[in-house]
């Protein structure tokens, strides 16, 4: 179960960056501020997916060899 | 007879597939309300696009890998003979030769444009050719010629050679292998037909507005490109799960033979930046077939853009043309000095720094394109920078034949002329990252005649020394020294008479791709015209001495240079799965003239105490 | 006969670890698709700035929400096969199809309420980007449909499943773009109506 609860815990986190991506963008004016939060909140989603959705880590590992 | 039976699979797949696909797409044009159902460049990519799938899959992708994806069972066999050349083979011996005849053939089409080309220039005035068939001719010249560059050496060669160089059994990935190498025969039907269709009038870089808005056949032109370029991505990322996880026990990084080396570096460049050609030809193509607006300024597009796709890809092309080259002269210099290969670590921080730095120096190419002024300046130094890993290279190359005992065989002579060559063309390079100098310089001979310095005087003089050298390794038989010898000084001569000469017109500024020229340069452009001629004639001993050698040459030895490394420490030609023995890595490559240096490798089960271990941290083996 | 399998003349060719490989093969892959996708991306910037022109902000919400959805139920079904569940694996695998053909819908539908047309240069960006992320989501649910009539017919179990977790990395991945393509159409920069 516990494989599961993780990467559930690591959606929720990515619905409510997008949410809070999405309320950022059409409620600030600044396009600077804007590219900055809307790069950083992108960065931080990929780096999460990348690490517990596509498991980046795995690559490193050898004994799963049968 | 499987031969036959793959190919007329292939064929008749991908033409079956080809008319399915214009079929549908003309369907569904009359479904979705366009006025024509029939619209030659949309019709053919979508039709090629079909076409492409049907003959992978009739050539064997279908039996040996596309059944799994439906959980059917998948056969491989393995043919002997010459029958085996023609078929799906995940063989890299047999790929490595594929790829080496095709683009042997290439090269030789290729060069008998470029003595089209020179005989039109002969003289002033149009003698033999109009515009457009000249600029058809220059335009397959050059294309044919950049995809020998890319892919003869690493396709060829590099299959080849990597994994015996290793140790390895065959590549990472074999079937990717065989898919790669079966991508080119479409490329080079979808390239040799444009003369038939319309022609091409954009040269090789297809520069919009011209390319989108040409009616030749610059359609099928893009889509040769944005396949070749598949291949060439897909070979890159096999090269590099090779060399990184299927090295043998104890070769380490610092064991890495410099053509493994060189090797490496450049299928990370390929991998990395190939795309830049298919994004620059993909959005060509949408704004030919889909009326997208990318290049097109009225509406806020901009042609500047296609410029920074492209040159982002074909500046570090450069870098996969010339690199293995390199790496094949300093293997091949190590090799027949007699004393170790000096400098080994520099000019391994030197192709690594190449690799680092190709990436940044794309826009020299743009100086005269109307970019914004402050890019000039951080474009010029970044292009000058590279000046200091190509520098250890020659560092290298010169510390080891400084005192040694050279071995003057035909593939050394070649390993050294590109050491020379490439030189010239690395000093008049200089020239054209100067922006005050390139403005002058920009699209004239000059460019011509430094471009031709640094791929033909390097890569394609490495390509000839790795055919002397390895071809006793590739066939069991040895050819003719003495002929080997004659092409060298032959090619040698002629080349640089012919290229050193170039120099002149360009600083006079005679303009590159144009077919006429002012008559006051008549003299000089009838000299290069008959140095050129001279240099294409010196190919037929080259052809004859192979094609003789390959049939009637004398057996060749396991080890005929003498040499250390793996491929020559098993039999000519290797077994299919390459050594007898699992080899096992228990000193330097290039360790010669030592007394007590250990072999390069032992054969063999059991690991002597110590050994380090080789790919994947511990797989291996 | 000139023909032999080619299994026993390969005799020490499995002992390097395949599964790496490939695992090592497909993230390289991922990289250099990476780059064809940041091309792009960067040639929308490079042509129009942060500039952008209106869009459906509640579609666009939705077919994210959406996306992201499928990569929870790609992911339910990839930890699922790991641990032998095969039942719920291909219940997993089927909603992420569905899900996945609801988002190529939904990109469609964009498509055809477009306020900007495909020659001005926000709609070549904008269809360019959107076509040639949807083209790899149908991949994908190809993909995904091979893998789950797979499962259906008896293959992967929890030491076997590298197709399955494969197909769910290159959905993610998919997903991945999406994470900049969504900004980058939908919510960056300011709305500007051509001719201003």
């Amino acid at each position: 179960m516990k494989a599961f609860q993780k990467g559930y815990v690591v959606a929720i986190l990515l619905a409510v960056l997008t949410i809070v991506e999405y309320i950022f963008a059409v409620n600030f004016d600044n396009e600077l501020v804007k590219f900055v939060g809307l790069s950083a909140a992108a960065l931080a989603k990929v780096g999460m997916i990348g690490a517990y959705f596509m498991h980046f880590m795995r690559i490193f590992k050898t004994e799963e060899a049968h | 007879m499987w031969a036959l039976r793959t190919l007329s699979g292939g064929l008749g797949m991908g033409l079956l597939f080809f008319y399915i696909g214009i079929g549908l797409t003309a369907v569904l044009r009359n479904w979705f309300g366009y006025p024509e159902v029939w619209d030659r460049d949309f019709n053919v990519t979508i039709g090629y696009v079909f076409g492409l799938l049907g003959w992978v899959m009739g050539m064997g992708m279908w039996g040996s890998w596309g059944r799994e994806w439906f959980g059917l069972r998948t056969h491989s066999y393995y043919i002997r003979g010459w029958q085996r050349y023609f078929t799906w083979s995940t063989d890299h011996k047999v790929i490595g030769v594929q790829y080496l005849a095709t683009f042997t053939i290439v090269f030789l089409l290729a060069g008998l444009m470029a003595m089209l080309m020179r005989l039109e220039l002969a003289t002033s005035g149009l003698q033999f050719f109009d515009k457009s068939q000249y600029n058809t001719i220059l335009g397959l010249h050059g294309i044919l010629m950049i995809a020998v560059a890319v892919a003869a050496v690493v396709g060829g060669f590099g299959n080849y050679f990597v994994p015996l160089l290793i140790g390895a059994d065959d590549m990472a990935f074999p079937r990717l292998n065989a898919l790669s190498f079966w991508l080119i025969p479409p490329v080079a039907l979808m390239l040799l037909i444009t003369p038939f269709m319309g022609g091409l009038e954009v040269g090789w870089t297809a520069y919009p507005p011209l390319s989108v808005q040409t009616q030749t056949a610059q359609g099928f032109w893009n889509l040769a490109i944005v396949t070749f370029g598949l291949s060439s991505i897909l070979s890159g990322l096999n090269f590099v799960v090779t060399i990184i996880y299927m090295r043998a026990p104890g070769m380490t990084w610092s064991r890495l033979p410099m053509f493994v080396w060189s090797m490496f570096v450049t299928a990370w460049l390929a991998l990395f930046y190939t795309q830049g050609f298919a994004v620059a030809l993909l959005m060509v193509t949408l704004d030919r077939i889909a009326g997208m607006g990318f290049f097109n300024a009225d509406d806020g597009g901009d042609p500047l853009l296609y410029q920074h796709v492209f040159w982002f890809y074909s500046h570090p092309a450069v870098y996969i043309m010339i690199l293995p080259g390199l790496g094949i002269a300093l293997e091949i210099i190590g090799h027949f000095s007699g004393k170790p290969l000096f400098a080994y670590r520099y000019a391994v921080g030197a192709f690594l720094g190449i690799l680092g730095l190709s990436g940044v120096v794309w826009a020299h190419h743009m100086f005269t394109s109307g970019i914004p002024n402050y890019l000039h300046g951080p474009f010029l130094v970044m292009t000058e920078l590279i000046s200091i890993p190509t520098g250890l290279i020659f560092l290298s190359a010169l510390g080891t034949i400084w005192m040694g005992k050279l071995r003057l065989t035909a593939p050394m002579l070649f390993a050294l002329a590109v050491i020379f060559n490439f030189a010239n063309g690395g000093v008049t390079g200089i020239f054209l990252a100067d922006v005050p100098t390139d403005i002058h310089l920009q699209d004239t001979y000059f460019v011509v005649a430094h471009f031709h310095y640094t791929i033909v005087g390097g890569e394609i003089f490495a390509m000839f020394a790795a055919m002397y050298y390895w071809f006793p390794k590739m066939t069991g038989r040895m050819y003719n020294m003495k002929l080997a010898k004659l092409h060298f000084w032959w090619m040698f001569i002629g080349f640089n008479v012919t290229f050193m000469t170039m120099y002149w017109p360009g600083i006079q500024g005679m303009n590159r791709r144009i077919a006429d020229f002012p008559a006051a340069m008549d003299g000089i452009n009838f000299f290069i015209s008959l140095a050129s001629f001279g240099l294409g004639a010196g190919f037929l001993v080259f052809v004859g001495n192979m094609v003789y050698a390959l049939f009637w040459g004398p057996a060749a030895e396991a080890n005929p240079w003498g040499a250390r490394t793996l491929e020559w420490q098993t039999s000519s030609p290797p077994p299919l799965e390459n050594f007898d023995e699992p080899p096992m890595v228990t000193g330097h490559p290039y360790d010669y003239g030592l007394p007590d240096a250990p072999a390069h490798a032992r054969f063999g089960p059991g690991l002597p105490a110590g050994t380090p271990a080789g790919g994947g941290g511990g797989g291996g083996g | 006969m000139a023909v032999a399998a080619t299994a026993a003349a390969h005799a020490h060719g499995h002992a390097h670890n395949r599964l790496q490989l490939n695992r090592v093969g497909l993230w390289l892959f991922f990289f250099s698709e990476s780059i064809v996708f940041g091309l792009l991306l960067t040639s929308r910037f490079f042509l129009m700035g942060v500039d952008r022109e209106h869009v459906d902000q509640q579609l666009g919400l939705i077919i994210t929400i959406i996306l992201l959805l499928s990569s929870v139920t790609a992911f339910t079904a990839e930890t699922a096969i790991e641990q032998d569940r095969r039942r719920l694996a291909s219940w997993m695998l089927l909603a992420t199809i569905l899900l996945g053909v609801i988002f190529t819908v939904g990109v469609g539908f964009e498509w055809s309420i477009a306020e900007f047309n495909r020659k001005e240069v926000f709609g070549t960006v904008f269809f360019t980007m959107t076509g040639i992320h949807a083209t790899h989501v149908v991949t994908g649910v190809i993909m995904l449909f091979l893998v789950w009539v797979q499962l259906k017919r008896g293959k992967f179990s929890s030491r076997d499943h590298f197709a399955v977790s494969g197909t769910v990395m290159y959905w993610h991945f998919v997903d991945v773009v999406w994470v900049f393509y969504y900004p980058a159409l939908y919510l960056i920069g300011n709305v500007v109506t051509p001719g201003q």
